[in-house]
């Protein structure tokens, strides 16, 4: 069997709506793409924990610090699970962890910018953790089944922290003119990195991912479906959005948004957004300062007795 | 460091089930790994670890194949009781036996 042969019967399996297996026979473009989206998506899960970590010693009370510990203990733990997958796809955690924090590979987009005040905590986990339900929920099909499987368990615990985020905006929204103000100034300072989460529009013919089915949704399709969902929520509890062009079309029922400038979008993809450095100089120091830790939980205490 | 497939088991009377795996250096160790990865809201009341190399698969999908006629496995090859049941009782049903609905296509316990 030609390699041109095997690729034609991956492609047929693929379209099938078949589901690869470590151990299965898969083309090298395949096996490349996949370790890249799952290990940039471990990469965000473990950076994704940063912006939010920065609030554990200033929330407004005790059960807020737990619950947000807790939190950010499930994405580090996302993190695990997702590099883990990645592993078995011919990368070691070393490597990918090296990787990231000299900046060789990404991390994404939206975890490159400053939180400001506990405003900005409602706004990670009610808003960012949708969008990212949004994205995660269309992976659930994923044709690389280890990726799936794990899929399963990380959603349903993005779930929860869904509902502990809107829990913070609904207490801000009820909340003083002071507290209201607080989700206000957040929303319009994240709603363009939000724009920008999707990445720009796709295209299916290159797309590798949407062509093998790791993906099954275009970015402009996920960017719709966060803004139908989320746009009406907002406006219910008396939120403006900071984009002019944005409208209901009354004959598609979408909520359709103005233009989206894409230069910051480009400049933190260089590594140049407002935080990139700070945040991965924290991991980095993390990297070094634990490594007596990997060191001692490397070796079988079996071994060396 | 070694591979780890972890199970998990919900209920008592429930299998265990391959959740995924962690990558430690011996078995303490992957069952502390495996407790805070998949077991941070009390998943489960059992937990395995086994070494990856000791999970042996099959890899002959021909071998699940059915070769021959087994089609008397499988309770489709067994339709039909209704039609037969109500046959025997035209003939054979004694006339002091209590009555039976013969519309019920199976003896459910």
């Amino acid at each position: 069997m030609t390699y041109e042969d095997k690729l034609a019967e991956f492609q047929t399996r693929i379209d099938a709506g078949e589901k690869v297996e470590t151990n299965d026979w898969m083309p090298d473009d395949y096996r490349l793409a996949t370790l890249k989206f799952i290990e940039m998506h471990a990469n965000s899960e473990v950076m994704g924990a940063l912006p939010e970590r920065e609030w554990i010693p200033r929330a407004p009370s005790l059960r807020r610090k737990m619950s947000l510990t807790a939190k950010v203990q499930d994405e580090v733990g996302h993190g695990q699970l997702l590099y883990r997958v990645a592993e078995d796809l011919g990368k070691t955690r070393e490597a990918m962890f090296e990787d990231l924090i000299h900046g060789r590979t990404k991390f994404h987009n939206v975890f490159h910018y400053p939180t400001e005040h506990w405003g900005d905590v409602a706004i990670i986990g009610w808003l960012i953790d949708g969008a990212a339900l949004v994205t995660q929920r269309a992976l659930l099909d994923c044709s690389y089944a280890p990726y799936a499987r794990v899929m399963k368990r990380i959603c349903s615990e993005e779930q929860l922290h869904l509902r502990h985020g809107e829990d913070i905006t609904l207490e801000l929204a009820n909340g003083t003119e002071r507290q209201r103000w607080m989700f206000q100034d957040g929303l319009d300072r994240w709603w363009e990195p939000i724009m920008h989460f999707y990445g720009p529009p796709s295209n299916p013919d290159k797309d590798v991912l949407l062509k093998y089915r790791v993906k099954s949704k275009s970015n402009e399709e996920l960017r719709q479906e966060f803004l139908d969902h989320y746009v009406p929520r907002i406006l219910d509890l008396g939120f403006e959005l900071p984009d002019n062009g944005l409208h209901h079309d009354s004959e598609s029922g979408q909520w359709i948004h103005g233009e989206i400038d894409w230069d910051p979008f480009w400049k933190v993809v260089k590594g140049e957004g407002p935080r990139t450095e700070a945040r991965l100089s924290k991991r980095r120091a993390v990297w070094d300062h634990h490594r007596w830790v990997r060191e001692a939980l490397s070796e079988s205490i079996w071994k060396a007795a | 460091m070694d591979i780890w497939e972890v199970f998990q088991q919900r209920g008592p009377s429930d299998p265990y089930v391959h959740v995924g795996s962690v990558l430690a250096p011996d078995r303490d160790v992957a069952i502390v790994y495996a407790k805070e990865c998949f077991f941070r809201r009390m998943e489960g009341r059992g937990l395995w670890v086994v070494r990856r190399e000791d999970v042996h698969r099959l890899t002959d999908p021909a071998m699940l194949e059915q070769v021959t006629d087994k089609s008397y496995r499988y309770p489709e090859a067994y339709r039909g009781v209704v039609e037969k049941r109500e046959k025997a009782h035209a003939k054979y049903a004694r006339k002091d036996a209590p009555k039976v609905d013969s519309t019920v296509a199976g003896d459910e316990f």
